[in-house]
C-alpha cells in the first residue's frame, strides 16, 4: 500500500469523516491542540530560556526543570494525540505536503535534541545546574530547542494555508 | 453611525484595502505573530496559575514568577493586538454577524479585567490565601483559554 493510499484510507475512515463533518469536533480538537501547545511549547520556552541564562537565573536548573516536567509531558501528550486526530481528518490533503513533512522532521529533530540533552547533561544536572555560567553544550541545546519548536509551530500554521484542495 | 457602518468604513478604507490585498504568505505571517503572542500570554498565565494552584514551580516566589512573566505577557498582548487588527480590518464586516467574534471580545475584556485586578493583587504576596489563589488561577485560565477557543471558532463559523 502506498503512502497516499494509506492517507486516503485514514481520510475516509469513520473517525476521519466524523471529525471533518462534525460542526464542533474539528474546532474543539484544534482548540485542545492549542492548549497542549501552550503547556508543552509554552513551558519549554521557559525551560529553554533558563538554559540560556535569560529567565530565573538564580534558580538552579534542576529546580526549574523537575517540577515542570510532568506538565510538559502532559502537554506533549495532549498535543500529540490531538495532532494525530487532526492528521486523520485531513490525511489525504496533507500527507505529501512538503510543509507537513518538514513539520514532522522538525519534531523528530527536536526530540533528538531533547534526548541528547537528557543523556549528556540532564542526568547530571546537579553537577552544573546552579553555576552562574552554564556549559556551552547546555546553552546550545536550549537554543536549538527554541529554534526547532518555533519551526514546528511555523510549519504547523502553514499547513492549512498550503494544503491542496 | 452604527457599528456595522463603522465596520464597513474600516474595511473599505485605503488601509483596509491595502492590507486586504496583501500576499497570502504575508497573511500567514500575521497569523503567526498572533500565535506567537498567544503562546507568550498563555504560557505565562499557565506558569503563574500552576504556582497559584500550588503545583508546578511551587517552591519559587509567586511575586518573582509574576514579575518575571509580566514582560512576556505585555509583549504577547502587543503582538496579539497589532496582528489582530491586521486580521480584522480588511474583513471587518464579515465578523459582524459572527457570534464567536463578539463572545471573544467579551471574554477578552473579562480576562484583562481579572488580570489587572484580582490576578495582580493576589500575586503581590508569596503566601496568598490558598482558596483565593486557586480561584484566581481557575478564573484566569478559563478566561484566557476561553478567548483562544472563541478566537479559533471564529474561523469556522
Amino acid at each position: 500500500m502506498s503512502l497516499i493510499e494509506f492517507a486516503q484510507l485514514l481520510n475516509d475512515s469513520e473517525l476521519g469523516t466524523a471529525l471533518r463533518e462534525s460542526v464542533y469536533a474539528f474546532p474543539i480538537v484544534e482548540g485542545l491542540h492549542l492548549i497542549g501547545l501552550s503547556l508543552s511549547v509554552g513551558l519549554i520556552l521557559f525551560v529553554d530560556l533558563r538554559l540560556l541564562g535569560w529567565f530565573l537565573v538564580d534558580v538552579s536548573v534542576e529546580d526549574v526543570m523537575r517540577p515542570l516536567r510532568p506538565w510538559l509531558l502532559g502537554g506533549f501528550a495532549v498535543t500529540i494525540v490531538t495532532g494525530i486526530l487532526l492528521f486523520v481528518a485531513a490525511a489525504a490533503k496533507i500527507m505529501l505536503l512538503p510543509v507537513f513533512i518538514f513539520k514532522l522532521l522538525f519534531i523528530v529533530l527536536a526530540g533528538i535534541n531533547a534526548w541528547w540533552f537528557e543523556y549528556r547533561w540532564g542526568r547530571r544536572v546537579d553537577e552544573w545546574g546552579d553555576q552562574s555560567g552554564l556549559p556551552q553544550g547546555v546553552r546550545i541545546a536550549g537554543f536549538t530547542s527554541l529554534a526547532l519548536w518555533s519551526l514546528v509551530v511555523i510549519a504547523g500554521r502553514l499547513i492549512p494555508y498550503l494544503s491542496y484542495e | 453611525m452604527s457599528t456595522l457602518e463603522a465596520f464597513k468604513t474600516i474595511e473599505t478604507s485605503g488601509f483596509g484595502r491595502a492590507v486586504g490585498g496583501l500576499d497570502h504568505l504575508f497573511c500567514a505571517g500575521i497569523e503567526l505573530a498572533h500565535i506567537v503572542g498567544m503562546i507568550l500570554v498563555l504560557s505565562s498565565i499557565v506558569l503563574v496559575s500552576l504556582r497559584l494552584l500550588g503545583v508546578g514551580l511551587r517552591n519559587q516566589s509567586l511575586t518573582r514568577l509574576y514579575r518575571a512573566t509580566s514582560g512576556f505577557i505585555w509583549i504577547g498582548l502587543g503582538l496579539l493586538v497589532v496582528s489582530g487588527l491586521l486580521i480584522f480590518i480588511p474583513a471587518a464586516t464579515s465578523y459582524y454577524p459572527n457570534d464567536f467574534f463578539w463572545n471573544k471580545f467579551i471574554l477578552l475584556g473579562l480576562a484583562l479585567l481579572t488580570h489587572l485586578t484580582i490576578y495582580r493583587k493576589i500575586s503581590q504576596t508569596d503566601t496568598p490565601n490558598a482558596v483565593a489563589a486557586k480561584l484566581t488561577a481557575v478564573l484566569s485560565l478559563t478566561l484566557w483559554f476561553g478567548v483562544a477557543f472563541a478566537g479559533r471558532f471564529i474561523g469556522f463559523f
